[in-house]
């Protein structure tokens, strides 16, 4: 894989990606032969019924599962070229993670949940928590860094999560179902914000979901079923919002 | 990233809290039943510190100081004309029967020291004068004496107060201080012929030779020449303490029922700990993958997962050490059971904590290197 789907704008290049699970009579073809592109400066959803391979290939994207076949670049770098620690030292600079259950470790303060990217990436703790707070800032949780994510409501924990998604300065930002948790009106805001973070230049942000009431926030949609590509609608958060889908 | 890792173990108090009571269990039996076993050995050989001698010459078939193959009077002379010794002394070492004011029994170790040097006399005398053990029928008792013989009294047993041994009168002179020994009887020092008064007779008497190396002379150097010289058996102080700890490890079942509890001890610690550390683990599994997700290597988990076991190990083993030292200074004061805390045991304990920690830190970082980080995105 060369870096020119970077240079043409693909953040994300997927290319006829197999998945399979289990051997036999018990075996699970998760993906059969996916291709896909994401761009940057979009967000991109993935949705599709349950079981059709959303979050394989969300997992295979992310480089957090290893694909039997096909070839998968991230802004340029081919995942399968890249050995297992590369490929985790990777992640851990380009990738933020959020997900539906947020994944907050609970005794941590949410500052120090938010500094875990950089600390991971080697920072220091000061200017990790100094960096974390001034994302807990921009996310609208200024002066909740020190309270623990349990005493947090469940929008204000995702916003929490959406800061250590983005304190490392990720290029690639990956939504597991980042809304179902919520109600209508804080995941509406939360997806707001995700919409934000893609607008940023060079950045790019694929949610995968099946949650309806926020389909309208994608750029593009991909659709998925039987562990395929079965259509991309283009702008697809403009025609929504004409009300077409 | 360490001091994360101290924090989850820290916030999950039921955990953390079995954990350090397992691990404090396992290295207070492991290090406190040690440090009785020890101070049962070092009863065994209580004679040899309290009556202190540079070498010790027995019968060739005794092995241990409390044991007593009785000499012939003679010896004592042959070993004095051996090359190398400096001087040469009898003493009689035997347990009889003393009768209390009450009329009841009870067992002295009787010591007859060298009518004229008084050598192997106790290190310390309390109260009265050493030297009056050359009056008639005098005897100098320690302080367990004081508190055995005294049943039946209006006030305990003191200098100018008699007890019978073996239907002999005994007049008390004297009060020392001794260790315990392993039979845990009193001591009663009197005269080498004073002790063979109090003793039923028999045809020889002597019970050991103490002696001492001339000039230029080592103890093991005598020993080995009196050996050859004389045919008897000569032991250092040294030899003689290692024989008898030797001879109790092979002929008694003590080493055996310490190294059962002990071999518990570390059972339990390495069952709970393991087990306790493992579902700890298990339960941050998900939190474990988001952090490989975000790019934690393995590496750094497993250092992560290292620290926060050995951690718990080592506050497990300063709790249970502190422990096993508080009994100690209570029951040295009493002096019962026997303690010792020789400064190899805690090292050992040690050793084998931070093996049951590396033992639950390798279960933890086995399942942590399988986590495929993708476990976060299931649902």
């Amino acid at each position: 894989m060369d870096n020119n789907h970077h240079k043409n704008g693909f953040a994300v290049h997927v290319q006829n990606v197999t998945k399979t699970f289990g051997t036999g009579e018990a075996v699970t073809h998760a993906l059969k032969g996916v291709d896909f592109d994401a761009r940057e400066g979009e967000l991109l959803m993935i949705v599709g019924p349950s079981g059709c391979g959303k979050t394989t290939l969300l997992s295979v994207i992310a480089g957090t599962l290893e694909f039997d076949s096909g070839e998968v670049a991230v802004f340029g770098s081919a995942l399968r070229e890249l050995g297992k620690r590369q490929t985790t030292r990777f992640r851990g600079k380009n990738i933020g993670f959020i997900f539906q259950q947020f994944n907050l470790i609970p005794s941590l303060s949410c500052i120090e949940n938010v500094s875990v990217p950089l600390l991971i990436n080697g920072a220091n703790r000061s200017e990790a928590e100094q960096r974390a707070a001034e994302l807990l800032t921009e996310v609208g949780l200024d002066g909740r860094g020190d309270e623990r994510p349990t005493n947090l409501s469940g929008g204000q924990q995702q916003r929490v999560a959406i800061a250590r998604a983005l304190v490392h300065n990720p290029r690639l930002v990956i939504c597991d179902e980042p809304t179902s948790a919520l109600d209508k009106e804080t995941g509406s805001k939360i997806m707001e914000l995700l919409r934000a973070v893609a607008r940023a230049p060079g950045r790019c942000v694929i949610v995968v979901t099946h949650d309806p009431r926020i389909f309208h926030f994608a750029d593009r949609m991909t659709e998925m079923e039987d562990g395929k590509v079965q259509r991309v609608h283009e702008s697809y958060g403009t025609l929504s919002m004409g009300g077409e889908h | 990233m360490y001091r994360l890792a101290l924090k989850m173990l820290f916030a999950d108090r039921a955990k953390y809290v079995m954990l350090i009571s397992g691990l404090t269990f396992a290295s207070l039996l492991m290090c406190q039943q040690s440090a009785v076993f020890c101070g049962i050995m070092l009863w065994t050989s209580g004679n040899l510190r309290n009556m202190r001698a540079p070498i010790w010459v027995v019968d060739p078939k005794v092995q241990q100081v409390n044991e007593v193959k009785p000499l012939r009077d003679t010896d004592v002379s042959r070993v004095r004309t051996v090359t190398g010794v400096d001087w040469a002394v009898p003493l009689f070492w035997s347990i009889q029967q003393s009768k209390l004011a009450d009329g009841t029994f009870k067992a002295v170790q009787i010591v007859g020291l060298d009518n004229t040097t008084l050598i192997g006399r106790p290190a310390e005398i309390m109260a009265g004068r050493l030297e009056d053990l050359r009056l008639p029928n005098t005897v100098i008792i320690d302080d367990l004496a004081v508190e055995r013989l005294s049943f039946g009294r209006a006030k305990p047993l003191g200098i100018g107060d008699t007890f019978e041994i073996n239907d002999k009168e005994a007049r008390v002179v004297g009060i020392c201080k001794t260790e315990k020994s392993f039979f845990g009887y009193p001591y009663v020092f009197t005269t080498y012929d004073q002790a063979l008064q109090f003793a039923p007779k028999m045809r020889k008497m002597l019970s050991f030779i103490l002696a001492s190396p001339a000039n230029g002379w080592t103890a093991t150097q005598t020993a080995r020449e009196i050996e050859k010289e004389t045919g008897l058996k000569a032991f250092t102080e040294e030899e003689y303490f290692w024989s008898t700890m030797w001879w109790y490890v092979r002929n008694t079942g003590i080493p055996v029922s310490f190294a059962t509890t002990i071999l518990l001890g570390f059972i339990v610690g390495i069952a709970i700990c393991g087990q306790t550390f493992y579902s700890f683990v298990l339960e941050n599994l998900r939190h474990i993958g988001a952090l490989k997700a975000m790019g934690a290597g393995d590496w750094l988990l497993t250092r992560m997962v290292v620290l926060q076991a050995f951690t718990v190990g080592l506050i497990g083993y300063g709790i249970g050490v502190g422990l096993s030292v508080l009994f100690g200074l209570a029951v040295l004061k009493k002096g019962m059971p026997p303690f010792a805390l020789p400064y190899q045991i805690p090292f050992y304990t040690l050793l084998l904590i931070l093996f049951i920690c590396a033992f639950a830190a390798v279960l933890g970082v086995r399942k942590i290197r399988k986590l495929e980080p993708a476990i976060v995105f299931r649902g």
